[in-house]
């Protein structure tokens, strides 16, 4: 088996992660509190996890934090899980509530997160990932940071996990026509914000 | 698939199928504006893959079968605790009631004897007041049997302990909230019996307190066993 925390499969291969009846039988073995299947669904989502979770909060401590989260909610609110939406829907949805929540503990605390500033301060433990790095990671971080919520969400859900608008509308409890929608107007204005940093290339 | 111009540049970014993407580039090749905008759309989306990020966490996934295990024990002890913690919800309000009123029965009562006894001679010669008071013998007999009482509880306590600074369940926690109350009403009438060693119904009081540790703290080591 192996190791948890082995990289994630490159995206187009994580887009598969699991099939449908996959995603049942993994929701089953959790539901009937199989410690394995928890492991598995680590390995599974794991690493899209903790990177949209680092997306949204700035900081791989509070994305483990609120990865952590995510899997102590699965494991209390399973029995509520009625299928309704994909096991793996279901898992995000919870994230980016616990994303969410965590950003308004914070502000209530009154410390404003900042926009995401990837190794900033942080012990450098990254191992080389299957992406590559790109001259406009950066800036278009910056930019993201700026976008309304729902904007956000859809892009990083899109284009930087790869996920489906099909997907993306059972997180988001959205049409896949909005999800399109959202995405499009994203991106137009990541075009105006990069446009106006002056450092699209 | 028919030929694309400008007007369909929106159309096709907001919802590209791979074949009027194609008629859109075919466009493109004559087009510097439509050229321009899909090579900045393509371009910011190779840069958001950038976004990923994949970091080593070798303590998470221990951290979190740890968190799983302690969530799993208190689910398996929720329904116990939780009727047990009912129960105890009243009795643990009777009991502060109690113990209020018998701290302040103590103190009264204390109060009212000091007050009485102080005009006599702390020592009378006369047998009658002998029998009246305990003697200095029989005190520190009581006193001594108090002394073994309170190391036997100590004992009680050590093996309590390790349960108490980190209650498992809402019942160990309760059960601590009570000793820390007993710890205070013990060392309040302590302090009464020091200032007036015969008085009798300060040492019932002391050792009904004292029970009440005792049998709290059998609770305790049953319910951690």
């Amino acid at each position: 088996m192996p190791h948890p925390d082995e990289p994630a499969k490159p995206i187009t291969e994580a887009h598969a992660v699991a099939g449908a009846s996959e995603d049942l039988q993994l929701a089953e073995a959790c539901r009937s509190g199989n410690a394995a299947a928890y492991e598995k669904l680590y390995q599974a989502h794991g690493p899209r996890l903790k990177s949209i979770a680092l997306n949204l909060l700035g900081n791989r401590t509070d994305a483990e934090d609120a990865v952590q989260e995510v899997f102590l909610k699965v494991y209390r609110g399973i029995g509520s899980f009625r299928g309704q939406s994909s096991f793996s829907t279901w898992i995000y949805r919870i994230l980016l509530n616990s994303c969410y929540d965590m950003r308004r503990r914070k502000l209530r605390r009154q410390e404003t997160p900042e926009p995401v500033r990837e190794g900033e301060g942080e012990t450098p433990l990254e191992i080389p990932g299957p992406v590559h790095d790109h001259p406009m990671r950066l800036v278009l971080e910056t930019c993201v940071a700026q976008l309304k919520q729902n904007q956000r969400e859809v892009f990083l859900l899109f284009e930087v996990e790869g996920f489906r608008h099909s997907e993306i509308a059972g997180m988001l409890n959205i049409s896949e026509t909005s999800s399109k929608n959202i995405l499009y107007q994203a991106k137009r204005q990541l075009r105006r914000l990069l446009t106006e940093s002056g450092k699209q290339t | 698939m028919k030929a694309m111009n400008c007007s369909d540049l929106e159309h096709v970014l907001r919802d590209a199928q791979p074949e009027e993407l194609r008629a859109l580039e075919r466009h493109a090749e004559t087009c510097a504006r439509c050229a321009e905008e899909l090579r900045a759309w393509n371009e910011l989306c190779v840069a958001a893959r950038a976004m990923h990020k994949e970091w080593a966490s070798p303590h998470l996934w221990p951290q979190i079968q740890q968190a799983l295990a302690a969530e799993s024990q208190v689910a398996r002890a929720r329904p116990r605790t939780r009727s047990v913690a009912h129960l105890w919800a009243n009795a643990w309000r009777q009991w502060q009631v109690a113990v209020a009123v018998l701290a302040l029965a103590v103190v009264s009562v204390s109060g009212a004897w000091l007050l009485l006894r102080h005009p006599e001679p702390p020592v009378t010669s006369t047998p009658e007041a002998q029998r009246r008071l305990l003697t200095e013998q029989a005190i520190h007999q009581a006193e001594q049997a108090e002394a073994a009482y309170v190391a036997s509880i100590e004992k009680l306590s050590a093996l309590a302990q390790p349960k108490l600074e980190n209650p498992a369940t809402p019942l160990l926690a309760s059960y601590r909230e009570k000793l820390l109350l007993l710890d205070a009403a013990i060392a309040e009438c302590r302090a009464q019996t020091d200032h007036n060693r015969g008085n009798r119904q300060l040492q019932d009081a002391l050792l009904s307190m004292y029970q009440e540790k005792q049998r709290t703290l059998q609770e305790v080591v049953r319910e951690a066993d």
